[in-house]
């Protein structure tokens, strides 16, 4: 049973950053219907940027990490804030009214030049690099089951930025716009609501969580790899799903159930580490199979 | 872009955009009345400068840059540099569509100049290494391009209809030039000097197509399809004896044509019937798992040995039969949904081969896969063997090169029969609209199985040839990358037609294998490519026509519908 606790808190752990990277999946799908394939490689370029900063940050200052965290977290959101805000720019927008397949495919060929530009500046990162151990060491022990404080770093920050982005979208008058603008952008742009903006803004959120996201499993996991953006995506994407797709609280929840869900497979099932990623597209499939809209999910109206 | 201030004024915000088209604009007046001398002056500066030497003596280059270029004389780079410029000659008529021919001739000698200079001035120490030439190239160049910006604005070239006798030497003329220039570029051993072929030949195409050569082929196309398929069946056939025996091109080639079958296959999904599958690459791999378990391997788990004719089928029918339970319950979802889902289930299909190692080896893999013997009632063709046929030597891999042929006809005839019929239109509505398609009482559901199932079949059959060509099968080579490539051969060639399927997977696969110095930037320029792709020429390279009007809607775009002669009968 200690292992089940154990097992449950890795669980919830995995999920937080799940449900984290999930969010600007489900934001952008819900105001621009755009499965954004490239979200998992801004949660990478988060990880990337704080190590960036964090190489370069005098050596007093690396080993304070009450310090050196924020500063890693803040430059790895600028630095996906600015890619994501550049790819909408750039890639997406001029393709708002074209055929839906036109904006998937693009999304795929900006995956590809964010992996291979990240390649290509780190020549050595074919390899994982390090990541410092910026969370904090140690933890404390209930009943056999060992928590770390890294972890509980981990879903204490996801859990106030959920909450955060809970309230920044029903409470702001951005957060307003962007309800108006998913419900229906032309008539929205009607009332008033600058929709460019808003999809923007959306960008900004989804990227600066994710970059959040990043650094965080940098710091516990104590390795980024150009890669990692694209199975976490997908994973990210079916927490997503398994939510409802468009839905922010049905969201976090899918994230930590697929996150449970993953560290109970490889747990209890035979060869469960050797079949550790097919988990996330087993239950994506079973969803979308069987509950298309979700487990939390409204009744989506088909939109040409 | 303006904005109106609190005092009611209108005020023009200038972006860098606004002040090249102006200052374009003003290059254009004060050069109009001096078209013809502009025009003369770009033509003579470039050829003069494709004279001269190219380089300062005695530096030496860090890139392969064919031939001595410190010497005046001409060769590569500068041969292919004067022949823009001789063909830039035809600015000096009035012939229609002549403007876009001469701005395409232009640019590419601008970007072969500028490439040079790049390759010069970088590879053998800065601008002091770049001798005359380079500079009266560049300026050679601009100035034909300022002279393309002048000339009028006119409707594309209508060739008038030609003779019969016209019509198939046009045909063979397009198919055998074609086939020269690929056996010319592939000769070239430098690879700059290959970058720099490849620039000409593109512009020099581009040039003829705003001639409107292009829609006079398709014209005779349309009208002696079987004489045009029978020329590109002969071309096909006759590439293995321009290579001499050599089995380099021959191997590249022959992985070509089963990516170009797969991609055909891929084409009914994504092309046809509008379903964007990202897990293709999982029935390939399918495919190539029966072949391979079927083949009595050095390495194989299952010692058994089915003849090669059987598996085909067999291999085709394992992929169809798991694409169709694959897609009978997911078919159902929208298309963003569906695209994620394939994506999944090809994850699924590499990690399952990985771990279900008691079949598959796992990450080892099944090597040693023998070469394909034909029974001998077929005469016991051995497909590891060269063989000798009019005194030219074929190495092997073109015994694949020609499976790959039988395949790609075969694939091409199902593709045309299933987009000329009852089905292929019940694809399109679904494409266009899936709701009106379904209310005008197309069973939706039924059809895109359909589709689906016969992507996968097609790609089991290709993937049983490939694991023959490769010898070996691992599960990393069917990564999610595999399925992407594969889509963007369909996408860059065209959707929905079937020469764009078989040119994409050609410059896809073919042209990496000749800029070697590329390898590393690859995945990068595919990704690139990609986006430009979709934003400029989403309906890719070869367009059907019904695709292209669909991307370019005449009444939002009447520029975009005038078509570049390009298109293909939808």
């Amino acid at each position: 049973m200690t292992q089940f606790f154990q097992q449950l808190d890795n669980g919830i752990v995995l999920g937080a950053t799940y449900a984290l990277i999930a969010l600007g999946y489900t934001m952008v799908y819900g105001i621009i219907q755009l499965i954004n394939f490239a979200h998992g490689d801004i949660f990478m370029l988060g990880a990337f940027g704080g190590l960036w900063i964090f190489n370069r940050l005098p050596t007093s200052l690396q080993n304070n990490h009450v310090v050196a965290l924020p500063i890693c977290l803040v430059v790895g959101i600028i630095w996906s804030v600015v890619i994501a805000v550049a790819m909408e720019r750039f890639a997406y927008r001029p393709l708002r009214h074209a055929p839906r397949l036109a904006p998937l495919i693009t999304a795929i060929g900006v995956s590809a030049m964010i992996e291979e530009g990240t390649r290509l500046k780190y020549p050595g990162a074919k390899a994982p690099l390090e990541f410092p151990a910026l969370l904090p060491g140690g933890g404390f022990s209930i009943g056999g089951v060992t928590i770390s404080w890294a972890q509980v770093t981990v879903v204490v920050v996801a859990v106030a930025l959920m909450i955060a982005l809970q309230g920044f979208v029903q409470k702001s008058r951005t957060g307003r716009a962007m309800r108006a603008t998913a419900q229906d952008p032309d008539t929205a742009q009607l009332m008033g609501v600058d929709t460019n903006r808003v999809i923007v803004v959306t960008f900004v959120l989804g990227a600066a969580l994710a970059a959040v996201a990043g650094v965080l499993q940098g710091a516990r996991l104590g390795s980024v790899k150009f890669d990692d953006g694209f199975v976490a995506g997908l994973k990210a994407f079916t927490a997503a799903v398994l939510g409802g797709i468009g839905n922010i609280t049905g969201c976090v929840a899918g994230g930590f159930i697929l996150g449970i869900v993953e560290v109970m497979a490889i747990q209890y099932l035979p060869n469960g580490s050797g079949y550790k990623d097919l988990w996330a597209f087993v239950v994506l499939i079973l969803v979308l199979v069987f509950k298309p809209t979700g487990l939390f999910g409204e009744q989506v109206v088909e939109r040409a | 872009m303006s904005t109106i201030d609190a005092a009611g004024e209108l005020h023009q915000h200038r972006t860098l955009r606004s002040y090249l088209a102006s200052g374009r604009a003003a290059v254009r007046r004060t050069a109009t009345p001096y078209r013809l001398p502009v025009l003369a002056a770009g033509i003579v500066l470039t050829a003069v400068s494709s004279l001269l030497p190219w380089a300062k003596a005695g530096v030496s280059f860090t890139t392969d840059l064919a031939g001595d270029l410190s010497a005046a004389g001409l060769g590569g780079h500068r041969l292919y540099l004067l022949l823009l410029a001789l063909f830039s000659l035809i600015g000096f008529t009035k012939v229609n569509g002549v403007r876009r021919a001469l701005l395409a001739l232009a640019v590419g000698a601008l970007v072969i100049c500028g490439y040079m200079f790049y390759e010069l001035a970088s590879g053998g120490g800065g601008l002091g290494a770049v001798a005359i030439g380079p500079w009266l190239g560049v300026i050679g160049s601009l100035l034909l391009l300022v002279a393309a910006d002048t000339t009028l604005e006119s409707p594309r070239l209508v060739w008038p209809p030609l003779p019969t006798i016209g019509d198939l030497a046009l045909i063979v003329v397009a198919v055998g030039g074609l086939l020269a220039l690929l056996v010319i570029g592939l000769d070239i051993q430098a690879e700059s000097q290959f970058l720099s072929y490849s620039i000409a030949v593109g512009a020099a195409i581009a040039a003829a197509a705003s001639l409107g050569a292009n829609v006079a082929l398709r014209a005779a196309f349309d009208r002696y399809r079987l004489f045009g398929y029978f020329v590109c069946l002969a071309a096909a056939i006759a590439f293995p004896f321009t290579q001499h025996g050599n089995a380099t091109w021959m191997a590249v080639f022959a992985r070509v044509g089963v990516f170009a079958a797969a991609a055909i296959g891929l084409n009914v999904v994504v092309g046809l019937a509008g379903l964007l599958d990202l897990g293709y690459i999982a029935f390939f791999g399918i495919g190539g798992y029966v072949a391979a378990l079927l083949s009595d391997a050095v390495f194989t788990t299952v010692h058994v040995h089915v003849p090669f004719l059987l598996v085909i089928p067999l291999g085709a029918m394992a992929a169809g039969l798991i694409g169709v339970a694959f897609g009978a319950p997911t078919l159902r979802l929208r298309g963003d949904y569906l695209a994620i889902v394939t994506l999944g289930f090809g994850e699924i299909f590499r990690i399952v081969a990985i771990n279900y190692t008691g079949l598959t080896r796992g990450p080892n893999g099944i090597a040693g896969i023998p070469d394909i013997r034909l029974p001998a009632w077929l005469g016991g063709f051995n497909f590891g063997a060269p063989h000798t046929l009019f005194g030219v030597l074929l190495p092997f891999q073109s015994n694949y090169y020609f499976l790959d042929i039988v395949l790609i006809a075969a694939v091409m005839l199902i593709f045309a029969r299933l987009n000329d019929s009852r089905i292929g239109r019940g694809w399109i509505a679904i494409r266009e609209d899936e709701l009106a398609a379904r209310a005008m009482g197309i069973n939706t559901v039924a059809l895109k199985l359909l589709a689906f199932g016969i992507g996968a079949t097609l790609a089991g059959a290709a993937g049983t040839i490939n694991v023959h060509i490769g010898e070996a099968i691992e599960p990393n080579a069917y990564q999610f990358f595999a399925s992407a490539l594969l889509l963007s051969a369909v996408v860059l060639g065209g959707m929905g037609t079937v020469t764009g399927a078989v040119l994409g997977a050609a410059l896809l696969i073919g042209l990496p294998e000749k800029l070697r110095s590329f390898q590393e930037w690859r995945l990068f320029i595919f990704g690139l490519a990609l986006v430009l792709l979709m934003r400029f020429r989403p309906e890719g390279l070869i367009a059907s026509r019904r695709r292209k009007l669909e991307f370019h809607d005449p009444l939002e775009d009447p520029a975009g519908s005038l078509g570049t002669g390009l298109e293909e009968p939808a």
